[in-house]
């Protein structure tokens, strides 16, 4: 869904100035963002920043001590039992009862929600493929497993918003791939919102339409992922070309920043707006250079993230 | 949502953790053991001799210890007491050891309402919450539409139907390992209960003859309402540490202690307000000296009830208002 979609579409979940303290510390402060029908809204910070404290005042486990929670126009606070109807989710891991079944595990929490739960049962453990070991215990499963199972379980209900927190941590690359994917599809084709958390910029990017960023309590910035990247990403790009000299050269000629060939020749590393970009690749070319490859470095993003929040880690 | 789905959410938990088939292995090793051990004792207690006269040479030898007037006051007081005991089985015609399988088990939930039945109701109690907490699934179960009132209340029903039938299946078992030994006959026979201390001196006024099945039922009750006492109790404790471990230490060093203080202790009269001073039910019902003086059936059972009252209201108000953050 394009942003622009987004910003017409319906809220579902509105939070507003959350604030929440531990002691003196203010673990959250004055935090606000909005879900809308459909979208995929990352939740973007360090460990530590308190994004699973956030969290818990979302799905009611934490009172906040300032603020105020929207779900489907229902007050968390005041309307917990209607309001909690709509979510479904999974705080920090995928904590299942690991002596029952995954079945039993569905039918146990089928049982607290209104009638209909039950006879989602079969078609949500196909849509996560757990229906083949549906009937053994949980704590023979794989740590993708259970979060398969996890997500299956907070579809149970038919919630109109998914709450998901870090759900890509301790998986394999094939693992958070699949979470990805399942995902997208619940968003796109199923219209429920999602909302994750994530310390991985790079998750973010290819999960989410829009993100909030959050460092030490306080949200940074919120937007499109796709602006929030231009505007923050790294503009470095590395080219690996044949003469590098020359290349370095053209760049530079262009108004690249900080132009430098490697001393072996074939690659050169500069800092150019990505609007400018295409500009280069035809320059580049005109000037009879071969180009192989011309890519901006996975770090650069991670560089970008770790500048707005001021390149700390807790 | 309905609440009867949430109940049964509780018992499938309890049923498939491993703690409900040690509670059945312990009460079956145990009372069998129980069983053996008092059965061999038995014959070589007796020693064949016609009840009349072993009751007699029994009143006789505590009649000498009373006379040489070395013996502290609190067994002075059990002494007499015993001896007044005594005495009025012989003039009724009642063996006061007779033995049956119905006996055994009357005896099983006297001699097992200190500690062992209480043990149980707290091995249950301890991990029903606080398990929750420790696997992670707190996060799952509050974030449910269900009230959290409604949960905690789920919870103890089932908690209080696991004490029910725990209570049932260890009857069954002491009476069927009781039979085996002692015969399975004699529900009907008459027993004497109701014995007091009035001041120092030993009080027959209370004491009154009932049919032994009606009085088993009623010792099974008392115990059980103990039991539903103490799972109160453990409840709270679950709710407050969060750690399994922690909350049935907690509980069984308060019943330990429960079972010590009286002997170390027995001037101390403020201790008759302690749950686990109260918890032997039976023995204040049927009358064995009370440890304490002035503490009666009806004191000990308000005391419990009181007890458990404060501690489901506390549970109930921290549960429901407390962030889950761990």
């Amino acid at each position: 869904m394009s942003s622009e979609a987004v910003v017409e579409a319906e809220p579902v979940l509105v939070a507003e100035h959350l604030t929440k303290r531990f002691g003196k510390r203010e673990a959250v402060s004055d935090v606000s963002f909005t879900l809308h029908a459909g979208e995929v809204l990352g939740f973007l910070g360090p460990n530590g920043a308190g994004k699973t404290t956030t969290i818990r005042m979302l799905v009611g486990l934490a009172k906040p001590d300032a603020g105020r929670i929207h779900i489907r126009g229902l007050d968390l606070a005041t309307d917990f039992r209607r309001a909690m109807t709509h979510v479904g989710s999974i705080v920090e891991s995928p904590d299942l009862y690991r002596y029952l079944t995954g079945r039993e595990n569905l039918m146990h929490f089928a049982r607290m929600l209104p009638d209909g739960a039950e006879d989602r049962i079969e078609s949500l453990a196909d849509m996560v493929r757990m229906r083949e070991r549906l009937d053994d215990r949980v704590s023979t499963y794989s740590l993708g497993m259970r979060q398969r199972l996890g997500i299956a379980q907070a579809l149970l209900g038919n919630p109109d918003v998914l709450v998901l927190d870090e759900p890509a941590n301790g998986l394999d690359p094939a693992g958070i791939r699949e979470i990805r994917e399942l995902v997208r599809h619940l968003a796109e084709d199923r219209g429920i919102s999602v909302f994750v958390s994530s310390h991985l910029l790079s998750e973010i990017e290819l999960m989410c339409d829009r993100v909030s960023i959050i460092h030490r309590g306080r949200t940074l910035a919120s937007g499109p992922v796709h602006e929030l990247l231009e505007r923050f990403a790294g503009d470095r790009i590395l080219v690996r070309a044949h003469p590098a000299p020359l290349a370095a050269e053209r760049l530079a000629a262009l108004g690249a920043d900080e132009v430098e060939a490697s001393a072996n020749g074939e690659l050169v590393s500069a800092r150019l707006a990505p609007a400018r970009v295409p500009e280069a690749m035809r320059e580049l070319v005109g000037a009879g250079v071969d180009v192989y490859t011309l890519e901006r470095p996975d770090s650069a993003l991670e560089d970008a993230f770790l500048r707005i929040t001021g390149g700390e880690t807790v | 949502m309905r609440f009867a789905g949430l109940v049964e959410n509780e018992i499938l938990k309890i049923s498939r953790q491993r703690r409900f088939r040690v509670v059945v292995l312990i009460l079956i090793a145990l009372i069998g053991l129980i069983v053996f051990a008092q059965a061999r004792g038995r014959d070589r207690f007796l020693g064949g001799k016609d009840w009349r006269v072993r009751t007699q040479e029994r009143m006789a030898n505590i009649q000498n210890w009373l006379r040489d007037g070395r013996m502290p006051a609190s067994s002075q007081r059990w002494a007499r007491f015993e001896l007044g005991r005594l005495k009025y089985h012989l003039e009724r015609d009642i063996d006061p050891e007779a033995i049956s399988g119905p006996l055994f088990t009357r005896g099983f939930a006297t001699a097992s309402s200190y500690l062992l039945l209480p043990l149980l109701a707290i091995v249950f109690a301890s991990d029903i919450v606080s398990a929750e907490f420790q696997g992670g699934t707190i996060k799952i179960l509050l974030t449910r539409p269900v009230g959290r009132v409604r949960v905690l209340a789920s919870k103890l029903v089932a908690l209080m139907l696991a004490i029910t039938l725990t209570t049932v299946f260890a009857a069954l078992v002491a009476y069927a390992f009781g039979g085996i030994a002692y015969g399975y006959a004699g529900w009907g026979a008459p027993i004497l209960t109701g014995f007091r201390i009035g001041g120092e001196a030993f009080d027959p006024a209370g004491v009154r003859s009932i049919a032994l099945w009606k009085d088993t039922v009623l010792v099974f009750g008392l115990a059980w309402f103990a039991m539903l006492c103490v799972g109160a109790i453990g409840l709270l404790t679950s709710v407050l540490l969060r750690s399994t471990a922690a909350a049935m230490g907690s509980m069984l060093a308060a019943l330990i202690a429960g079972t010590i203080l009286p002997r170390l202790a027995s001037q101390w009269e403020a201790q008759k307000f302690l749950f686990v001073t109260c918890l032997p039910l039976p023995d204040y019902y049927s009358g064995s000296p009370p440890p304490i003086p002035g503490l009666t059936i009806g004191l000990a059972a308000a005391v419990l009830a009181a007890w458990a009252a404060a501690a489901l209201i506390a549970a109930f108000a921290v549960f429901a208002r407390r962030d889950v953050l761990a």
